[in-house]
């Protein structure tokens, strides 16, 4: 098996007494869009800066093309970078901002000039080459950071939540503009942000990070499908969380027993039997039906309805008093008002259980 | 706001009033030493019963005058370049870099505009004396340094306030060593702050009169010197001129200090 195009290898950060991040380990393949998603503080932004040279880390290694990159000063390391703020130089135009890194390299004139209308093309700024980044909106000057990012035609590009300082419209724009100009620079980009929809929106796989260590690792449905951890589950879309005692059943499957004692089956591969634990269900794999509930099934009553358009979103109660979501086509929720009994079903293979 | 200048009404004109008297009483003595200079009274007769410019001509050739304006120049350049090098890395320093002690090394900075200038000449007099740098340039141009520097730290440390550092980072990243940062994206983002501690640093210099009287000898002089030791011995319309072209290059200092500053807002 060849090399992994950037090795993450037991990356560990403290200061003081504070872990930052703790034996971080990823292997990122060329071409790849991966995103380091979770809320602040988790680490993510900590990882981004080690391989950006900006903060050294106390343990570990990053390995580009199997050659270490913590020996090379930040300035030598050639990768691109995108920040939160849109750091463009203000006293460049902005043809000089997308052309400074060239100029640094000592590159000659033509090419320089060349690369910077390129690059100015590439994301849709032709005309803009001779404006100071202080007369554009911010939208535009994250695209020109974009720009000089890759005008040195770098094999990695890290953003640091490029899009957080833009109203959700402009950001929605860019990372459709991303999505095209990964496709067709074909760059590994690492990118930092905390919001679950846009990591869903961008990448080719997701890393998780919660208290300074990756929670998981795997592609926006894997991660929306098969969580391994109840954080993952919170963080990535809506869900519900049922207490459960978990009794197992062999095979890798479990049941689930509730409060009020009635019990169902579910995926569980590391749990001791009679472990306390949460049985985790997607709103939209949740269904209601006007009834009573006979035998093992679930007796919930109708809280609150919502008319979302697309869908209705329910909160019922549970018999142990507990509120859940439900999300289902609006036609399904038909018989249904607030305060009626209803039946709760979901599929068992929708159900999972965490510690 | 509720203090508006138009809500004052009736107090709004004795504002005006007490504004004018003092415009008048800073402008008067200027306008009337800048009308003096061209009149033709020996005596300093005001108003002048009639205009010459045979003053500044006599200004102009006399080798004393010369020397002393030429000297003025030369130790306020010195100064301006030493305390800008100075002020710029005393500023870097304080703003970029935690250590124990910063805010008293910061006050330390700012002591020579607080202490008063007669106590500071008195000290470095004596000091200078005992070096042989009374009556020499070196001498002339560590005492204005000493009293320009904190205004130069202070203009260069506010622009570096407003500085970004992220962007040495980005600029790092693009490729760009350690001092080539500083040199393409730091300098030139805080330029206005620069020009601005050279213009204030220039002007401490040349209208500088208390240090330089101790400083000075027989034989090296700035013109404020010199035209203070010249009035002491006798009255002449040269010192009136000597004066006006000391206070018409303050103001054009002065207004170039205010266009760069309104360039650094918008």
């Amino acid at each position: 098996m060849t090399t992994p195009f950037l090795q993450i290898r037991g990356l560990r950060k403290t200061y003081d007494q504070v872990v930052a991040i703790d034996h971080v380990s990823l292997d990122i393949k060329q071409g790849e869009f991966m995103t380091f998603l979770g809320p602040s503080g988790s680490g993510k932004s900590t990882t981004l800066y080690i391989v950006a040279g900006f903060q050294e880390p106390t343990e570990g290694q990053v390995l580009l093309n199997g050659k270490s990159l913590l020996d090379v000063a930040p300035n030598q390391r050639n990768i691109g970078m995108v920040f939160q703020r849109y750091t463009l130089f203000p006293h460049l135009t902005v043809g000089e901002n997308v052309a400074f890194p060239l100029r640094v390299r000592r590159r000659p004139e033509a090419e320089i000039k060349a690369k910077v209308d390129k690059m100015l093309e590439l994301v849709h700024l032709g005309g803009y080459r001779d404006r100071l980044p202080g007369q554009m909106s911010g939208g535009q000057q994250q695209r020109v950071a974009i720009a000089r990012a890759l005008a040195y035609d770098p094999p990695l590009l890290l953003m640091d939540e490029p899009l957080s300082a833009l109203d959700k419209k402009l950001r929605e724009e860019i990372q459709f503009e991303l999505r095209r100009i990964h496709q067709e620079t074909g760059v590994t980009i690492l990118y930092v942000t905390h919001d679950q929809e846009e990591a869903l929106r961008l990448s080719d796989r997701i890393a998780v990070f919660s208290q300074g260590k990756i929670e998981q690792v795997g592609t926006g449905e894997e991660l929306y499908e098969r969580p391994t951890s109840r954080f993952v589950a919170g963080f990535i879309g809506n869900s519900n969380f049922l207490p459960v005692k978990v009794e197992k059943l062999g095979s890798g499957r479990a049941r689930a027993v509730f409060p009020n004692g009635q019990a169902v089956e579910g995926d569980a591969s590391a749990f001791a039997s009679g472990s306390d634990g949460t049985l985790m269900v997607r709103p939209e794999q949740m269904r209601i039906r006007p009834g009573t509930a006979v035998g093992q099934e679930l007796a919930v009553t109708v809280r609150d309805m919502t008319y979302l358009g697309d869908s209705m979103h329910f909160a019922v109660q549970t018999p142990w008093n507990q509120e859940l979501a439900v999300r289902m086509a609006v036609r399904d929720g038909q018989g249904l008002c607030i305060g009626s009994s209803a039946v709760l079903e979901w599929d068992t293979q929708h159900g999972h259980v965490f510690a | 706001m509720l203090l508006d200048y138009d809500r004052l009404g009736f107090w709004r004109w004795i504002l005006v009033a007490i504004g004018v008297v003092v415009m008048l009483f800073l402008l008067l003595p200027i306008l009337f030493i800048a009308a003096l200079s061209f009149g033709d009274s020996q005596w300093l007769v005001f108003p002048p019963p009639g205009w010459t410019l045979q003053w500044y001509e006599q200004l102009l050739t006399d080798p004393v005058w010369l020397n002393s304006l030429f000297t003025s120049a030369k130790v306020a350049v010195i100064v301006t370049v030493l305390s800008v090098v100075l002020g710029l890395l005393a500023a870097l320093g304080l703003a970029r870099s935690k250590f124990f002690g910063k805010s008293a090394l910061q006050a330390f900075f700012l002591t020579p505009m607080v202490l008063p200038v007669v106590v500071l000449a008195v000290a470095l007099y004596a000091f200078f004396l005992k070096l042989g740098l009374t009556g020499t340039l070196t001498g002339f141009v560590i005492g204005h340094l000493i009293i320009a520097l904190p205004f130069s730290i202070i203009t260069i440390g506010n622009s570096l306030q407003s500085f970004d550092p992220a962007l040495e980072d980005a600029a790092m990243i693009c490729g760009a060593g350690p001092l080539e940062v500083k040199w393409r994206v730091t300098l030139p983002a805080i330029r206005l702050g620069m020009f601005a501690a050279a213009i204030f640093s220039f002007l401490i210099s040349w209208d500088e009169v208390v240090l330089s009287i101790f400083m000075a000898s027989p034989t090296l002089q700035t013109l404020p010197v010199l035209i203070w030791s010249t009035l002491r011995q006798d009255l002449t319309p040269v010192i009136a001129a000597a004066s006006t072209l000391l206070v018409a290059f303050t103001i054009v200092l002065m207004l170039l200090a205010s266009l760069l500053k309104k360039g650094t807002r918008s």
